[in-house]
């Protein structure tokens, strides 16, 4: 008899942990909240990723290939775990879904709910929602996906754009200190993306650090080498209209210019990763811990960071932090080895 | 305060630690400054910095480096540009609070009665001395073009016949010139006690010596009727 494996949500982390368990011959139930999988790549369209440049869909598309062609994984389309017990060392779930409740014993649980997008409508200096040129980063992604980069007010091509960094993440006026690690990396490859297919586009970056760790350094250069990105050291301390139907950036250049006040046709708002309301939800239904960020908090963050406190619930991708895709995708491997190794224990 | 041959104070280092530390034990001041990632934020959206060369952003940063000298450097004018709006302490990411700091170091400036402080206070000794007299902050006789220059240009005339232009008021007013309302000497003895307790007449001390003679006179009159 082979084991049962519960995985909540099917984006990279929760789709890679499915598959490699599946070729294990665990029998896979992959509980996911949206009627698709491939998790927010999927939703918002994301096009190309970084550091490579390559599509998405080789990445997020080949897992959900493989989930869904996969006889050992069976995926519940938009549905949720409605109860979770112990049940000695193993769990049975209630999974809820369209077609009525099933309730299953698992052997062990990966828990990969993912993240969300910090909503910038919350900051109400960036006035997302307030002008139609001020977009943020998925916002930006879902264009370049669906091939129509133009200004929202106008449907014109725009002539400069501004990329403004660290938007919900590291304020403590929105209660996230945090740093959301890709969007640098991110709004740096969307800035090289735009130069590239529209050349006629001046790219700026405000900043208060760039950091595109690792070898995302080489965007970083490439993009002010190759690409003429202007790279601005100064957080925008509000966006208000200006002549000409412009949207205006404003701020201290901390390097050069002082302060400033700079008109673009369209603004990109680095907006973050937060928990999202599942992270409590997940916590409080699986009772495993949340840490002080608002996403799930690993047993130990530099031993263990897939294991819950909860032996036998692991913990895969952003759900317990921002963190890049393919640091998800490794995260959703590790959980599996973890999640089938005390499957076989406890069997 | 010395001067060298180039008329440039010679202020001597302990008297610069002093004023470090006097600030840093401000009860104040661990709410007012946190940590400082010099986004600029604070900077980009202050209303005086578009007019001087004036930045929370290196107030707090002066203030984060512990270092007498350049806290020191902020002493003398700098302080005085800001326009306490906080509107940096309302934009900054990180709770911090610049004007909060600047209010810390006015605050030293004028107990200690520095140069800077009682030039900036200098246009308010007649404020002072109608407050602690009349208990009016404001009165007619005291429109004169010297002191409203901002009032516009026809403040030469506004303040000429002030006698009459009163009587023309269209409302029940004093029918005098020296007083805006009538304040009972009650009222004056509980604001004098109130200025004692909140050490308003030892600032007055510090900042205008003069001043504060004649104040002391005219409360002690108030204080014996």
């Amino acid at each position: 008899m082979s084991e049962n494996i519960l995985v909540i949500g099917g984006g990279p982390a929760g789709l890679n942990a499915a598959v490699m368990l599946s070729e294990l011959g665990v029998n896979v139930a992959l509980v996911e909240r949206d009627s698709f999988l491939g998790g927010n790549p999927k939703k918002f369209k994301y096009k190309f990723l970084f550091p490579d440049m390559q599509p998405a869909d080789n990445v997020i598309g080949e897992l959900i290939k493989k989930a869904e062609s996969g006889g050992n994984i069976k995926v519940y389309y938009s549905s949720e775990v409605s109860d979770f017990k112990e049940n000695g060392k193993k769990f049975d779930a209630v999974i809820k879904s369209a077609s009525g409740s099933e309730t299953k014993t698992f052997d062990s649980v990966i828990v990969a709910t993912g993240f969300e997008h910090f909503d910038p409508a919350r900051d109400a200096k960036y006035s997302y929602q307030l002008f139609d040129d001020v977009i943020d980063i998925k916002d930006l992604e879902r264009m370049m996906g669906e091939n129509n980069f133009v200004r929202p007010s106008n449907g014109k091509p725009p002539k400069k754009v501004a990329f403004i960094l660290c938007v919900g993440s590291r304020d403590r006026h929105v209660g996230n200190q945090y740093c959301s690690r890709v969007c640098c990396t991110v709004s740096v490859k969307q800035a090289i993306e735009m130069r590239e297919h529209f050349p006629d586009c001046e790219a700026y970056i405000f900043y208060m650090d760039i950091r595109t760790y690792g070898f995302f350094e080489d965007l970083y250069w490439k993009a002010m080498e190759e690409h003429d990105v202007q790279i601005v050291k100064g957080r925008i301390a509000e966006i208000t209209s200006g002549p000409d139907n412009t949207v205006v950036c404003k701020g201290e250049d901390t390097l050069l210019r002082g302060p400033f006040e700079i008109p673009f046709d369209m603004v990109v708002l680095a907006s973050g990763m937060e928990g999202g309301p599942q992270s409590p939800e997940i916590s409080s239904k699986l009772g495993i811990e949340l840490d002080e960020h608002g996403f799930l908090k690993p047993e130990n963050v530099t031993l263990s960071p897939f294991k819950s406190n909860k032996p036998g619930v692991f913990l895969a991708g952003a759900c317990t932090g921002p963190k890049a895709i393919s640091d998800s995708i490794t995260e959703g491997a590790a959980a599996a080895m973890n999640a089938y190794t005390y499957a076989v224990k406890n069997r | 305060m010395e001067y060298d041959e180039n008329g440039v104070s010679i202020v001597p280092a302990e008297l610069k630690k002093e004023i470090f530390e006097e600030a840093r034990k401000d009860f104040r001041y661990e709410e007012y400054v946190r940590g400082c990632l010099n986004c600029g934020v604070c900077t980009g959206g202050c209303p005086p910095h578009r007019f001087f060369d004036f930045s929370p952003r290196i107030v707090l940063q002066k203030m984060k480096s512990k270092d007498p000298e350049l806290i020191w450097t902020m002493m003398d004018e700098y302080v005085w540009a800001c326009f306490q709006c906080f509107t940096c302490a309302m934009i900054c990411p990180f709770l911090n609070s610049p004007g909060g700091v600047i209010a810390i170091l006015r605050e030293i400036a004028v107990r200690r009665g520095f140069e800077s402080a009682k030039k900036v206070l200098k246009p308010y000794s007649r404020v002072l001395l109608k407050l602690t007299a009349y208990g009016n902050q404001l009165s007619p006789d005291m429109i004169q073009p010297d002191f409203f220059p901002d009032w516009g240009p026809h403040i030469g005339y506004a303040s000429t016949d002030l006698a009459v232009k009163r009587k023309a008021i269209p409302m029940p007013t004093l029918q005098v010139t020296n007083l805006a309302w009538d304040v009972a000497p009650e009222t004056m003895k509980e604001l004098y006690d109130i200025f004692d307790e909140a050490g308003v007449f030892k600032i007055i001390e510090a900042v205008d010596p003069s001043l504060y003679e004649i104040i002391q006179d005219i409360v002690d009159d108030v204080r014996s009727s």
